[in-house]
């Protein structure tokens, strides 16, 4: 029993890339949270709530398949919390544009369309301060580090689906030259965070950081809401 | 053995952590960062630090052309390094080896949506200059080359584009850090498929840092002189318990057994050089690397994708008779 109520499981998929970040986020803390590195079907059963970390999705995707997780995570995700950060955000969408040749298995679990890679190469990475709503100390914003970050390119919930909430956007003018055309059609690439029903995404990298705010946001608005005791 | 230490976030060596660690410092000016209007911060130590954290648990495919490029994205590597022949080719040949065309390294970036790697010779500040303005995600400033410069790296604060390089021992790889490198792997003896040197870099880092780890301020002091390392990344060595950037294996590994021992060795990731296209079947030993680089301590998903897959490269004993010499004593 963690300290103020029941323990709460967290899994983080650890097959490639930044998930031990992820790891060191949950542990700093105040509430008890037992994590999970997941890279098996059976680590996965443990788990209350996941994380998809960034690192390569299309090596994400081909170990899961590889090590028998691509069904349990669909199972996984039509059921719990999911956050995905980058690479985990274009496997949580429905579509993604601009995979390699012969598409990409996503897992679903968001109604939004994304594109992979959506500022060019690893020159155009960058940060920027965001200002998100729902953080604690809102006032203070966000350093959001942005690595060959993936571009949302539509919302496109389907009449029964859970709404798309806007969590952090970013300013226009930091969007590439291609993308930054003025109209209204291209707001959906400005949206950096965002939510729907208990699954979050980030196109960037909030475990990166010393700044707890968005794994504090994910467990007490998409992981305790959900959680309920073991047993 | 227990899962590894986490490495820093963001740029720790260079800048130190605000004692609260509520909000991220913004990385040393004088680097090669471009404030735009709005606040966005191109090339920032954060960012090129950060790509290397993303490719962590992953393998990184030494490629000639297009083809072999694709055949490692679909193997699972989570970033390719384009280069025109592979180490045990410049071994065979010989001669000068230079940073690759242009035109060839362009045509593997239209080819796959992974990260694209490229080498320069030690110090060619040119290369490196050529390869930021095609837009190359890493530079690896790589002993595998023939040197330009046989006293001094690049100073590679001066570029957006972030780079990795070789070290055989703690001083050097701090040494290449404080340089600017954003990512470090062992040199091993790269085209030889013999994994001793790569074994031998590894736990000489490894055994200093933990000799490091529980010295006293004035022990630090003596032992960063010793070793010819700035104090500051001594001292957050020391206290982080690791490398502050990512640190990959090379040089040698031509198996999945040879990329989970170096994983069990405290790596992060590997790269596998000759080791892939040398081999009798590509495609089926590229996919068993990467898997074994995720389960490097399950010995039995190990066994599995260890089976039937043709014959491994040809190794080379690495002795003064080597062909083409010890390429890991260039540069220091």
């Amino acid at each position: 029993m963690g300290v103020g109520g029941m323990s709460v499981t967290v899994g983080i998929l650890a097959l490639q890339g930044a998930f031990v970040e992820h790891e060191a986020a949950l542990q700093r803390l105040d509430r008890k949270i037992e994590v999970v590195l997941v890279k098996t079907p059976e680590d996965l059963e443990k788990c209350d709530a996941l994380i998809i970390p960034g690192g390569e999705s299309t090596t994400i995707a081909l170990l899961a398949r590889l090590s028998g997780l691509m069904d349990p995570l669909k199972k996984f995700v039509s059921e719990r919390p999911v956050w995905g950060t980058c690479a985990g955000a274009i496997l949580l969408s429905q579509t993604v544009e601009n995979t390699k040749k012969g598409g990409q298995e996503v897992l679903g679990g968001m109604s939004i369309g994304i594109a992979r890679n959506g500022w060019g190469s690893q020159i155009e990475s960058f940060e920027a301060d965001l200002t998100v709503s729902g953080l604690k100390d809102p006032e203070n914003p966000f350093r959001g580090v942005f690595i060959r970050a993936p571009v949302v390119i539509e919302l496109k919930p389907a009449a029964n689906d859970p709404p798309v909430e806007v969590v952090a956007s970013l300013s226009p003018e930091l969007l590439p030259p291609a993308l930054s055309a003025p109209d209204h059609s291209n707001e959906p690439k400005t949206f950096v965070a965002l939510r729907q029903g208990l699954h979050f995404l980030t196109t960037f990298h909030p475990e990166l950081t010393r700044d707890d705010r968005f794994h504090e946001y994910f467990v007490r608005e998409c992981v305790l809401p959900r959680h309920s005791p073991k047993g | 053995m227990s899962s590894p230490v986490p490495p820093p976030t963001v740029p720790t060596p260079l800048v130190p952590q605000s004692a609260g660690g509520a909000s991220v410092a913004t990385p040393a000016p004088a680097r090669s960062s471009s404030q735009s209007q709005s606040g966005g911060n191109l090339g920032t130590f954060g960012v090129k630090s950060g790509l290397a954290q993303m490719l962590k648990g992953g393998v990184i495919m030494d490629v000639v052309n297009a083809e072999q490029a694709r055949i490692a994205e679909e193997a699972g590597a989570c970033a390719v390094m384009a280069l025109e022949r592979v180490p045990a080719d410049i071994r065979k040949e010989g001669g000068v080896a230079r940073m690759s065309d242009p035109k060839m390294i362009k045509e593997i970036q239209n080819a796959v949506t992974i990260p694209v790697m490229a080498k320069v010779r030690i110090g060619h500040i040119v290369e490196a200059q050529i390869l930021q303005a095609i837009g190359i995600d890493y530079i690896d400033e790589s002993e595998v080359l023939t040197p330009a410069d046989d006293e001094h790296h690049l100073n590679k604060h001066n570029y957006k584009v972030p780079f990795v390089c070789g070290a055989r021992d703690l001083g050097e790889a701090l040494r290449r850090i404080s340089e600017g490198a954003a990512m470090i792997r062992t040199k091993g003896e790269a085209g030889t498929g013999n994994v001793v040197e790569a074994v031998r870099h590894q736990r000489a880092v490894m055994g200093q840092i933990r000799k490091a780890s529980v010295m006293s301020e004035e022990e630090l002091f003596t032992f960063a002189k010793e070793i010819q390392a700035p104090y500051h990344l001594v001292k957050e060595t020391a206290r982080l318990k690791r490398l502050p950037v990512v640190n990959f294996a090379a040089g040698g590994i031509a198996t999945p057994a040879d990329a989970a021992l170096m994983m069990q060795l405290g790596c992060d990731g590997v790269f596998v050089g000759s080791g892939i296209f040398h081999s009798g079947d590509p495609a089926k030993r590229a996919r068993a690397i990467v898997q074994a680089v995720t389960h490097y301590n399950n010995p039995k998903i190990l066994a599995e994708v260890s089976e039937d897959l043709g014959p491994a490269m040809v190794g080379l004993t690495i002795d003064d008779e080597l062909k083409g010499g010890r390429l890991a004593a260039r540069g220091h």
